[in-house]
């Protein structure tokens, strides 16, 4: 059966981690996007601030999916470990 | 209420909203019906507490345990003192999720209003527990661990902080209104044979949205809990 994966705890947590990777790049877009919307009307500084803050949001987004696949892959280094022993 | 423009063919609190002439909407009523389901269990549970635990209490340590287990592997003994709130986001999510597949009833997690109120909640605690936890010193979390680049790490950090509630809204929204939209399409198609099947994926898939949001509110915690790199 399929549904005894679901019985080990580590299949949950990478179940977590890799559902949570894609709208991690998303999400950072959209906040940076706008923030620099929201700042450039506040600010009249149209669109410089748009354009970099869409630039950061980008980084931030693709910097959480680096740190979601590091923890992945400590994760899989600790359980390596475990078995070696 | 018309999950994606689709008429749902019953709504209980829409007959009482209809009966009371009061105009509350149908997730905040959904919401309170949880809540009122979960008090009334946990006191039941409380009032009779055993040392040898029988019938409810023995389901409930069970998932509070385990709960906690996973807590503290993932976090270390630290997480027992964030550990209640992380118990409570997990049964209260599941508990809306699943009355999604009741009939006649629509999941309050289905509407946004419902996923950002409790994401701005976790949002806002992990930063007072790393605020408490590490005092002034907590704005090391932002800095990340060259110092020449701490001015561009603080914005980028502020940006993917803030991008955290909101991914944690819509990824719960998505698929809970998703898989209402589909429940509610099958049901047009073949009431109650065309429903049934998918009850088993749904039940999965709901289980599984509210343990993701329980991980990753762990996550969080973890990450403000610990020391900055």
């Amino acid at each position: 059966m399929a549904f005894k994966i679901f019985k080990e705890k580590a299949a949950w947590d990478m179940i977590g981690t890799a559902s949570t990777m894609g709208m991690h790049m998303v999400s950072g877009t959209l906040v940076g996007l706008t923030m620099g919307y929201f700042l450039d009307r506040w600010l009249g500084t149209e669109p410089w601030l748009l354009l970099s803050f869409l630039l950061v949001g980008i980084v931030a987004g693709f910097k959480m999916v680096i740190e979601d696949s590091q923890r992945i892959l400590r994760k899989q280094k600790d359980e390596d470990d475990d078995k070696g022993v | 209420m018309a999950a994606g423009g689709l008429p749902h063919p019953l709504i209980y609190f829409n007959e009482l909203n209809h009966a009371l002439g009061l105009n509350v909407p149908i997730h905040v009523w959904y919401t309170w019906a949880v809540m009122a389901i979960l008090f009334t269990l946990s006191l039941a549970v409380r009032g009779k507490l055993a040392m040898v635990p029988a019938g409810l209490q023995n389901f409930f340590e069970v998932v509070i345990g385990g709960l906690e287990d996973f807590v503290v592997a993932n976090i270390g003994e630290k997480g027992r003192t964030v550990f209640p709130i992380m118990a409570v986001i997990f049964i209260f999510i599941l508990g809306m999720n699943l009355t999604g597949l009741v009939p006649g009833c629509d999941a309050p997690t289905a509407n946004v209003n419902t996923n950002a109120a409790m994401a701005v909640c976790v949002f806002l605690y992990y930063n007072y527990i790393g605020l408490k936890t590490h005092g002034a010193g907590y704005i090391h979390h932002f800095m990340g661990p060259v110092k020449a680049l701490s001015p561009l790490m603080l914005v980028l950090e502020t940006v993917s902080h803030l991008a955290r509630p909101l991914s944690l809204t819509l990824r719960l929204f998505g698929n809970i209104r998703g898989e209402e939209i589909v429940l509610i399409l099958l049901f047009t198609l073949a009431p109650v044979v065309g429903t049934l099947p998918m009850y088993f994926l749904f039940i999965l898939a709901k289980v599984i949205q509210a343990f993701i949001f329980f991980m990753l509110t762990m996550i969080y915690l973890k990450g403000s809990l610990e020391h900055a790199h």
